[in-house]
């Protein structure tokens, strides 16, 4: 069976980008990831599987080493990005972050107007030379984003007063606009409605040309759809990965059997 | 206390009865519903009407210190006795004091009483003393600023003394002044005469609200101006010295100092700090401004520091509070676009705070600028009889008062003008503290963001 996937795509050649090791994370006295080891590759769609509370957002966030924001957490073992050890101790974070983006669970624009917004990432790292520079990339990151046809008439508009769909997908076009290499995704989709997530969905499929995109989804159907490997966290083990076919219609554990069927979650 | 179960109730059984009649427990509870909005109503109402009548006392009390008694005297300004020499040198006009100018006055009053044939006994010396004691200086004050009127006839605007101010606005009667030394019946019928003549009467005074305070025996020269300049040199100093340290504590404290038992211990002394009677930050800026670090007593300065302590806690407090009010997701979005922790904050979460540090900077500025008993301790409450400052530095440095004390200062005094002077400091005291609040609503309502 593996040698039909091979045939069907070419997922499985792409480079490992992300290389997780025995990743624990603590938060005060819980322990709320253990011995996570995983293989991300360029140019993918992974998504993140699991019932509420199993780690996966927690992981994902260890990943641009957003833990760090939050006082209580502890990240142990080792995470490299293209090699390179994100946890040591000549990283900046700021800079990780501007290499890994994230999207988040709730469209959270900032209350500026929409080009602001796109433009925000791009002036702090100085992304531009001058005004048309940044013009041509607001508008690069837009196209991507899915939205500029919407928002082209209105650029200077506030982004707050997009719909909730636009406006997550004006939050991925500002994520793209900082060209990250991989973007991490925290249920992009909880906050918006079908019409919306299919938007963005497509939108995401499209991103896997040119980024490593990491996705954490409550929806199993949204996994199928989007992504090419899927990971299956519980209790924050990672209790399977491999790709979405396989994990859907062939799990090998018995815990991932039960959850995909409905039995826990 | 209606919830708990009576034992000896029967237990309900809603089950068949009729939706259109109410049981008895929905009445119970409606009924309690009922009191409880009375309560609130008969509440709300007692604390309106007390309102009312104390914007009701203020102002009908205070008006009239706007108001004072002028009356209008054609002076005939001898060169022999103002300027004996002829040269119209000013050192030399300078020499005249005020006692060289009160025989014009009596000059005024017989010239007066030949024009208009008003019929008195009194003497030209009781005549004049209807004009306030500060008339000659007023006289004197003009005629410095313009020498050149030496010589000439002026008609002049002379302040009346407080007893014919008050005779004008019903304080006084004839009754009531027949133990009174300041004024006689004989010259209460001059001032009648004179009101009749239109030469005498009331008019608004700006002088109450630009001048400088007054003795003890000139009442109707007293003015809040100097006071109202030592405030703002204050707040000046508060605003310059406490909005930057407190919106920097805030910051720190909130997005960047790590949660431990320091930082506990800090914020629980901000809050205490809070509480703590504004009279210990009075003998705090005692003992460290002025016996330690020497700087000059009854200074704004000293004053403006002293209540920079006090509305510290209250900017931070206010801060903080606008600081959490911003949605965590804010900072998320920044920080994961690759935004330092500093520039998340001073890029996106300061400009979301900024209408609320701005309200509570307000209403702090506006807590100080009401407060008076740390003033008390540091020599900023008495009669401090100054002229308003030429520079902002000798505003700070010299001796001045605040609007509280000066309304203070006035009550304890014993003329009863000086009480009515007093209500009507507070018009103005209340004037500026309704414009500071009212901006600080406007601010909020202005540069509120939704997200």
């Amino acid at each position: 069976m593996k040698d039909n996937r091979y045939s069907e795509s070419d997922v499985t050649t792409q480079p490992v980008k992300i290389a997780a090791r025995n990743v624990q994370v603590y938060y005060g006295d819980s322990h709320a990831i253990r011995d996570v080891d995983i293989d991300i590759n360029d140019k993918t769609v992974t998504a993140f599987i699991g019932p509420s509370g199993c780690g996966k957002s927690t992981f994902l966030r260890c990943i641009n080493r957003m833990n760090d924001t939050i006082d209580a957490a502890l990240v142990t073992g080792d995470i490299r990005i293209d090699g390179e050890d994100i946890y040591d101790k000549r990283v900046d974070p700021v800079q990780l972050r501007a290499k890994v983006g994230m999207v988040f669970q709730k469209p959270n624009p900032f209350p500026k107007s929409i080009y602001d917004n796109v433009a925000y990432g791009p002036r702090i790292h100085g992304l531009a030379r001058n005004k048309s520079d940044l013009d041509e990339i607001v508008e690069q990151a837009l196209r991507r984003g899915a939205i500029w046809n919407e928002v082209k008439d209105r650029l200077h508009s506030p982004g707050t007063g997009l719909s909730g769909g636009q406006q997550q997908r004006l939050c991925i076009a500002r994520a793209v606009a900082t060209e990250p290499e991989v973007l991490l995704m925290d249920e992009p989709c909880s906050a918006l409605d079908p019409i919306a997530t299919a938007q963005v969905e497509e939108l995401i499929d499209e991103l896997r040309q040119n980024y490593s995109v990491v996705i954490v989804t409550h929806s199993m159907q949204q996994a199928a759809r989007v992504s090419q490997k899927t990971a299956f966290f519980h209790l924050g083990n990672l209790v399977e990965y491999g790709d979405t076919d396989d994990i859907f219609t062939r799990p090998k554990d018995p815990r991932t059997e039960s959850y995909i069927t409905g039995r826990i979650g | 206390m209606s919830d708990i179960p009576n034992p000896a109730a029967p237990i309900a059984d809603p089950r068949g009865a009729s939706l259109l009649v109410q049981d008895g427990r929905t009445k119970r509870r409606n009924a309690a519903e009922d009191r409880f909005k009375l309560y609130g109503i008969v509440a709300i109402t007692i604390g309106l009407l007390m309102l009312l009548t104390l914007l009701f006392t203020i102002v009908s009390r205070g008006t009239g210190a706007f108001q004072q008694t002028f009356v209008t005297l054609s002076v005939p300004l001898l060169e022999d006795k103002l300027d004996k020499n002829g040269n119209r040198d000013l050192e030399e006009i300078k020499k005249v004091s005020t006692f060289g100018y009160a025989p014009l006055l009596k000059a005024a009053f017989e010239t007066k009483i030949e024009e208009t044939g008003i019929e008195t006994e009194l003497k030209s010396k009781a005549m004049a003393d209807i004009l306030s004691k500060d008339a000659a200086a007023q006289l004197r004050d003009h005629v410095l600023a313009n020498p050149e009127l030496i010589g000439s006839v002026v008609e002049f605007e002379f302040l009346t003394n407080s007893r014919v101010d008050g005779y004008l606005k019903g304080r006084v009667t004839r009754e009531s002044i027949a133990n009174d030394k300041n004024i006689s019946a004989e010259q209460l019928d001059l001032v009648d005469a004179l009101v009749a003549d239109g030469s005498l009467a009331k008019r608004f005074n700006l002088d109450f609200i630009t001048g400088a305070d007054a003795s003890d025996a000139r009442p109707e020269a007293a003015g809040m101006g100097v006071a109202m300049i030592g405030s703002f040199a204050m707040m000046l100093v508060v605003l310059v010295l406490a909005l930057p340290i407190g919106v920097a504590a805030s910051i720190y404290l909130e997005e960047f100092a790590p949660k431990n038992w320091i930082t506990d211990v800090i914020e629980v002394n901000i809050s205490n700090l809070a509480a703590v009677p504004s009279i210990v930050f009075g003998i705090l800026g005692l003992a460290v401004f002025i016996n330690y670090m020497h700087l000059p007593n009854s200074a704004p300065l000293v004053g403006g520091l002293v209540l920079t302590l006090m509305t510290l806690p209250t900017i931070i407090i206010s801060t903080r509070a606008s600081l959490k009010s911003v949605p965590p997701s804010i900072r998320d979005a920044a920080l994961g676009v690759g935004a330092s922790k500093m520039q998340s904050v001073f890029h996106h979460v300061l400009p979301l705070a900024a209408p609320g540090i701005l309200t509570g900077t307000i209403i702090g500025l506006a807590q100080a600028l009401g407060e008076t008993a740390p003033l008390l301790l540091i020599g900023m409450v008495g009669f401090i009889a100054s002229n308003p400052p030429e520079s902002i530095a000798e505003g700070l440095m010299s001796p001045n008062s605040a609007m509280p004390a000066q309304i203070y200062e006035w009550a304890k005094r014993a003329d009863p003008a000086f009480y009515e002077r007093a209500w009507g400091g507070i018009i103005i005291l209340l004037v500026f503290l309704i414009s500071m609040n009212a901006i600080a609503v406007l601010l909020r309502r202005r540069f509120e963001r939704r997200w």
